[in-house]
């Protein structure tokens, strides 16, 4: 091991390339659900990136982030679901196109 | 020599995960492709010696986050989107800001962060690093503030979710 493992950059190249690809799901998909789903890819993303550099530092800090991170995105995923199922409930649609009710 | 296979191998995994995620039309087949894109980054984790972060992520995020994920998607009996992507000009502007968001990402990652010089080298790692009770030392001393603040939060969320699970809308 020692200073044969692969390179910090190429872990944060990775992250960069995953959270880019969330970006366009977030950007582009219609569906409130796909979105949500990117929204995980993006954290994710930031975990790995997390997580390299806590290997590069050898300090743990980054992996308690990253279980931070984690329970902050359980909480969001409860909350987030919850208001989902309440707008197809009243509207039935999960398009982000047609849930515009604070547009007047 | 191996780490390199195996990196290679969970990043094009992850990366080809991904982009199915994000571009299938069946929203079950997202959640399954954002499970391998988990799973990847899982084995990532583990080339990184973060073995009980790799365990977690495939406990928590594979397994609760996202069969919460498929059960909503079968509560909900979405129809698959037509189109798929938003239309007109949103679709490229998405493209578009995420095109420059990748290309300043690049540029963070590339220019060191800023930093002069070189980089610093893969530092040695003690004996314990990423084992359970390393973290569960830390995570209770340095950072058993955060923690507990944590546990509020998931709190919240859990009364905030059953409170909009229960409402009777009009």
């Amino acid at each position: 091991m020692g200073s044969m493992g692969v390179p910090t950059e190429y872990y944060q190249l990775v992250a960069a390339l995953l959270f880019t690809i969330g970006l366009i799901g977030v950007l582009v998909r219609r569906s409130a659900l796909i979105i949500f789903m990117s929204i995980e890819l993006m954290l994710n993303a930031v975990n790995l990136s997390f997580v390299a550099f806590s290997r590069q530092h050898g300090q743990m800090d980054g992996q308690i982030f990253v279980f931070f991170v984690m329970a902050v995105a359980a909480a969001e995923v409860a909350v987030g679901l919850a208001i989902l199922v309440a707008i197809f409930r009243n509207r039935e649609t999960a398009s982000v196109d047609e849930v515009h009710l604070l547009k007047g | 020599m191996g780490e390199a296979i195996l990196f290679t191998l969970f990043s094009l995994s992850a990366v080809a995960f991904a982009l199915g995620m994000v571009f299938r039309r069946n929203a079950v087949h997202c959640a399954l492709h954002l499970v391998g894109v988990l799973l990847s980054l899982s084995g990532m984790f583990v080339l990184l010696h973060a073995q009980f972060i790799a365990a977690i992520q495939i406990l928590v995020y594979a397994g609760a986050i996202m069969v919460l994920f498929l059960f909503v998607v079968m509560l909900l009996n979405v129809k698959g989107e037509t189109p798929l992507l938003t239309p007109g000009a949103a679709k490229g502007f998405g493209f578009f800001f995420a095109f420059i968001a990748f290309v300043e990402l690049l540029w963070i990652v590339v220019s060191q962060g800023g930093t002069e010089g070189e980089p610093a080298p893969l530092q040695a790692l003690p004996p314990n690093f990423g084992s359970p009770a390393e973290i569960g030392r830390i995570l209770y001393t340095t950072w058993l503030f955060p923690f507990e603040v944590t546990s509020i939060l998931l709190m919240i969320a859990v009364v905030g979710a059953v409170v909009l699970a229960k409402r009777k809308f009009a």
